[in-house]
């Protein structure tokens, strides 16, 4: 096992560049996630790490070793593909062992590896069948055996759970967690599911136009995000953010100018923010209540009942819409006026250069 | 029970005459392969005493035992490598050529447009140049050479279709090129190497052209082959000429019976693929 070293990546592919410096350490036993929208590059940087793509520029180093030279066969890696990518016309069994019978590994260890990969993923009853004959979700625990018999430094799953339906999505989901902790394998995975990245993540890697813009804890990113496009992307439902201008700035408390409204957000940390900064208010759907002398007024223009809690969307005085997520199940009726509150703690600001002002 | 509707009963008809129309020749010939020796059949109605004895006697005069092995021969020399070096091509092109190097399919697409008939004069020249002239040798190695284009054509589409994530799962499980393709594309490629194999073994069985041009012992050619120089030595015996024919169609016949159901698939694949 080893943990992996990437610095200074770039790809292009002819003159467009996908990925454009990408400096990352990922530790022994780390889970990652790489998460971003689609053509953001977290593919592309896992397959680099793989060795199916060229390096255009940069370095990476599995444990103490570059690979940036190394075939994908010697990189000691092992991957999980979107489509199991399993070999249809052998069994279970010879596709959990195809790796080490071409490593000329003896038959009869290669056995009790194959038979125990089997029965840490409960599929010993699975190895006589051909992929055709497995549901998604067998096919899926094949291509994990695949990888887990070869023992790699390095595990890479590229969005493996989103073929599968999202009851054994989540299934999955709890079984390569268990997975990492019995094996206590360096585990690097791309997804464009937030769900899976905030449950499964020791460290969540944001890219967007291959560009790392935060690399941090499931709950770092989601109560620091660093700048504009990560409060956006982590959680569901997304940040509500509502352009606005500094009114007044006093030691950590900054009010800030609505249209037609001030409201009170409050900074940690050092920052500088003056009256009549243009700045991004973020608030969090779920840190939204009705409350009749908040700040926020509109009308209600959606609402989604969930049983355990209500999504309201609702339109501004000034044209904009917000996102609340109250608890139960809210008695608001759609066309109703509504007055949202937050608690100042709770909201994030962002400075005209979309980062994050104040820790 | 419900009748059939019009449509159905007009389609039928028209089977069963298609059905009529492709059967007539085999069964006037197979009237007149019976006649007495020395008439001259119309072909057109089953003789009195039926004449069995002349296709012992053609299989005797046109020697057909030794045919039959010329053309096993033959077939053998042809079909296999053509078939391997079709496969290791067309993975090839479809696999391991980057963009920049794509015209070299196109080398192979244009010799699918050249008809045999348009070859043979050089080739005749180049075999004897080589001194293969009159040798099973003239009609094996340029018909490998004739296949390729097609063979190479047919290949790459099934390799285009396989998807690339396992080639990539493979070279993650340690697997260099060599093993990729002998363990994973070619026994994915099973159908199309069977549907390829089949067609080649058929154009081979009965090849005409090459072995009459560039043969001159019927014992040395295939069995098509050896028909015309057997049409020129007994011309004036119809019945022994039919029932010759007919022997010589026997064994594609019983081959496409043993293996109807991979003709079919091997034609459908021509039609969707490409």
């Amino acid at each position: 096992m080893a943990g992996l070293t990437i610095r200074s990546v770039r790809k292009n592919y002819g003159q467009v560049p996908v990925i454009k410096g990408v400096d990352l350490d990922i530790a022994h036993g780390e889970f990652v996630v790489f998460v971003g929208p689609s053509g953001c590059g977290k593919s592309t940087l896992l397959r680099m790490i793989a060795g199916l793509e060229d390096i255009t520029e940069g370095t990476i180093a599995i444990g103490d070793r570059v690979v940036n030279d190394v075939e994908p066969r010697d990189r000691g890696v092992a991957m999980v593909f979107q489509s199991y990518a399993l070999y249809p016309h052998m069994c279970v069994y010879d596709n959990v062992g195809f790796g080490l019978k071409l490593a000329g590994t003896p038959k009869d260890v290669r056995d009790a590896k194959i038979r125990e990969a089997a029965r840490i993923l409960q599929m010993e009853h699975l190895l006589d069948r051909k992929p055709a004959q497995l549901s998604g979700g067998q096919r899926q625990r094949v291509a994990i055996g695949r990888a887990i018999v070869r023992q790699p430094d390095v595990f890479l799953f590229d969005e493996p759970l989103s073929n599968l339906d999202a009851a054994l999505r989540g299934d999955m989901r709890m079984e390569l967690a268990r997975l990492h902790k019995d094996l206590d394998a360096t585990m690097i995975y791309v997804t464009h599911d937030q769900v899976e990245a905030m449950t499964l993540a020791d460290k969540i890697v944001v890219l967007d136009a291959g560009v790392v813009q935060q690399v941090g804890s499931p709950l770092e990113l989601y109560n620091k995000p660093a700048n504009l496009f990560v409060a956006g992307f982590i959680g569901a439902p997304n940040m509500n953010l509502i352009s606005g201008k500094v009114a007044a700035a006093e030691k950590g408390l900054v009010s800030v100018a609505l249209a037609g409204t001030r409201v009170a957000v409050v900074i940690k940390g050092t920052a500088s923010v003056n009256a009549g900064d243009d700045v991004t208010l973020g608030v969090r759907p779920h840190a939204l209540t009705a409350d009749p002398s908040g700040p926020l007024q509109g009308i209600v223009q959606l609402i989604e009942q969930l049983g355990n809690e209500t999504v309201v969307r609702v339109q501004l005085a000034d044209g904009g819409e917000l996102t609340a997520v109250l608890p139960g199940q809210s008695g608001h009726a759609v066309g109703a006026p509504i007055t949202l509150a937050f608690d100042p703690a709770s909201a994030h600001l962002f400075g005209a250069d979309q980062r994050r002002i104040g820790d | 029970m419900t009748l059939p509707r019009p449509n159905t009963v007009v389609a039928r008809g028209l089977i069963i005459l298609l059905m009529i129309v492709t059967l007539l020749p085999f069964l006037s010939m197979l009237s007149a392969a019976l006649a007495p020796q020395g008439t001259y059949p119309n072909g057109l109605q089953w003789p009195a005493d039926p004449q069995w004895g002349n296709f012992v006697r053609a299989f005797e005069v046109a020697r057909m035992d030794q045919l039959l092995l010329s053309s096993v021969l033959i077939v053998l020399g042809v079909v296999p490598i053509s078939v391997l070096l079709a496969t290791m091509a067309g993975y090839g092109l479809a696999k391991l050529t980057t963009n920049k190097y794509k015209w070299l399919y196109l080398i192979f697409v244009f010799g699918l447009t050249l008809p045999f008939e348009a070859v043979i004069t050089p080739l005749y020249y180049e075999v004897r140049a080589m001194g293969l002239l009159n040798t099973r040798f003239a009609i094996i190695l340029p018909l490998i050479g004739l296949y390729m284009p097609f063979g190479v054509y047919w290949m790459r589409a099934h390799f285009l279709n396989v998807p690339n994530d396992l080639t990539e799962a493979a070279q993650l499980d340690g697997a260099t090129r060599w093993k990729e393709f002998w363990h994973v594309q070619v026994p994915l490629a099973r159908p199309a190497i069977m549907s390829l194999t089949i067609l080649l073994f058929l154009w081979t069985w009965n090849q005409f052209l090459l072995p009459v041009v560039l043969v001159q012992d019927p014992m040395q050619r295939t069995m098509a082959g050896a028909l015309g120089a057997f049409q020129g030595q007994w011309g004036t015996d119809i019945p022994l000429l039919c029932a010759g024919a007919l022997l010589i169609l026997t064994p594609t016949i019983l081959i496409f019976l043993m293996f109807q159901r991979q003709f079919v698939a091997a034609l459908m694949q021509g039609a969707v693929k490409g």
